[in-house]
């Protein structure tokens, strides 16, 4: 009697353990103990997409200050500690963000933080204007709206297959994030419509607005900087103000955040306009500073185009 | 009186210049090296060759072909999410409300040809009509007719009539699984040099090829960071 009952009790405890197999292994995820995830980014656009991603439903944590420059950027300590307690981590991975590496090797995170490679699924582009022939990736891909959401895109598909449970709701987030961005994109259309874009060229002091400028069909003559982030030497200088005379170049867009040392020159040389935009850099981390930011660029961008427009003749 | 020469005493090396021929040897030994590395050093991984029926994004498309390409990978994107959720398609008046570039008619459709879409659904391709792929057999060894329909279940956005100067002609062919395709769910792009190419027809791959359109291969961010750091885990 006391043998049969206790049989009963000895499966029922094996059952029961074999139950709680799977939740002892996924004991050590974020999302399995309830959780939310906690999601590093390495630069400002990224802080925006993934806040609109996952709303309420995990943390974004920004690898590094808002007012750092990324292009040339040195981890400090205390990256390296917010790293420590991250379970993935967001980045742009094409010539944006290799700090972010070392930050991540430094606290010994490199075999077990998830990594998620924003333009894993986009479309490269070469950097536009004379690279000395040679065809050079272009990093930029976070100062436009297509590719940004396609990024926005990569990035719900890779956090939902992290965090099944809330898979649906950061697809869903994902897609009214890109319908918003597409909005803000079809109000500057409307406006670009009326004007005659055949005739625009403009030179870049920074290799950053290819994207931006592919979306609108618009053609880059000249780009000031060499390489991503060198200034050039003044044999170069000369060549390029040389390349935006011939092309008959009326606009040159410099970086807003950034020093205008290369503007200036090639302003008084060439009698070029200045506009600045935006490379979405050294601000506070917010949802809307995308949003905010592309706003600001493409007002600028048809400010531009306005300029370069025929003048009308009075009657 | 004795001679200049007489006076000139040579004094030969006591090694019998093999100095001269030993370093020569390390000199060519040295050549060799840097030539044998050079010629045989482990190369990076370079960006994805085409195939004599493909064409790379990055430097094989002009600016109008590569502008559409880069709308129609995230559109492709949307509309297979759509169609995982509503079980439809995303059709183009459908398009116009979603603002959806390339379909979208707005300034980016005006300056990259005006191109006029067509959206072609699963069974209306002429060979799809006749495969019944809507009760396609579950036993693989019956699985003719998926073989013989391959492509057939896919839904495609057509575009042709392009304006721009260079422009091609598209296709976003988006796989479906039950007619047993080989990429199921997933979007491939191709294009047509000439921008007024009829639609194919059939959509198989090899029937594509035959009628002269190139499959669009994207240089993406993961094919780069393999160029940079080598194939990743």
């Amino acid at each position: 009697m006391t043998t049969a009952t206790q049989r009963p009790s000895r499966w029922r405890r094996c059952l029961a353990l074999l139950m709680l197999m799977p939740v002892v292994a996924l004991a050590g995820t974020a999302t399995a103990s309830g959780k939310p995830l906690r999601i590093g980014v390495t630069l400002h656009p990224y802080y925006s997409f993934v806040a609109n991603i996952v709303g309420d439903r995990a943390q974004v944590i920004a690898l590094i200050p808002p007012e750092a420059n990324p292009h040339n950027y040195q981890p400090q300590p205390d990256d390296i500690t917010r790293a420590m307690n991250l379970d993935v981590l967001v980045v742009n991975g094409i010539g944006h963000d290799e700090w972010a590496f070392q930050i991540v090797k430094a606290a010994g995170r490199t075999a077990t933080l998830p990594i998620i490679q924003a333009n894993a699924s986009v479309a490269l582009i070469p950097i536009a204007g004379d690279q000395s022939g040679v065809k050079v990736v272009n990093p930029h891909t976070f100062v436009s709206t297509t590719a940004a959401i396609q990024q926005v895109f990569e990035i719900a598909r890779r956090l939902g297959e992290l965090d099944p449970d809330n898979a649906a709701t950061y697809r869903h987030n994902a897609l009214a994030y890109a319908a918003r961005i597409r909005e803000l994109r079809a109000r500057f259309m409307t406006r670009f419509a009326a004007l005659d874009l055949s005739a625009f060229r403009c030179a870049t002091t920074h290799a950053g607005y290819d994207y931006l400028m592919q979306e609108f069909g618009l053609f880059v003559s000249a780009v000031i900087e060499p390489r991503h982030g060198v200034a050039p030497t003044a044999r170069q200088l000369a060549n390029t103000i040389e390349a935006i005379k011939r092309a008959n170049v009326r606009v040159l867009f410099a970086e807003k955040n950034f020093s205008l040392d290369l503007a200036k020159p090639i302003e008084a040389a060439t009698g070029v306009k200045v506009f600045a935009l935006s490379h979405i850099t050294g601000n506070a981390y917010s949802a809307d500073e995308f949003e905010v930011a592309m706003a600001e660029n493409l007002e600028t961008l048809a400010q531009a185009i306005e300029f370069t427009q025929p003048a009308r003749s009075t009657p | 009186m004795a001679s200049l020469s007489d006076a000139i005493t040579v004094v030969r090396p006591r090694s019998g210049r093999w100095e001269s021929l030993a370093l020569l040897l390390a000199t060519l030994a040295v050549i060799a090296g840097v030539a044998g590395y050079v010629a045989l050093r482990p190369q990076k991984a370079g960006p994805p060759i085409p195939l004599s029926w493909q064409v790379r994004s990055f430097d094989g498309l002009g600016a109008v072909d590569q502008a559409i390409h880069s709308a129609l990978l995230p559109a492709g994107e949307e509309i297979i999410w759509f169609n995982n959720d509503t079980g439809g398609w995303i059709t183009l008046e459908h398009a116009q409300k979603l603002l959806l570039p390339p379909f979208y008619r707005d300034g980016f459709w005006k300056t990259h040809g005006e191109v006029q879409w067509q959206l072609i659904l699963p069974g209306t391709h002429q060979a799809h009509g006749l495969s019944g792929d809507a009760h396609a057999p579950a036993d693989p060894s019956a699985n003719q007719v998926s073989q013989a329909t391959q492509g057939q279940g896919a839904t495609v956005y057509y575009g042709a009539g392009g304006r721009a100067t260079g422009q091609s002609a598209y296709l976003l062919v988006i796989g479906h699984a039950h007619a047993g395709v080989m990429w199921a769910n997933q979007a491939t792009i191709w294009v047509h040099p000439d921008p007024n190419a009829p639609y194919p027809g059939i959509v198989k791959p090899e029937s594509l090829v035959g009628d002269g359109w190139r499959q669009v291969i994207p240089y993406d961010g993961t094919s780069e960071v393999e160029r940079v750091k080598g194939t990743q885990p």
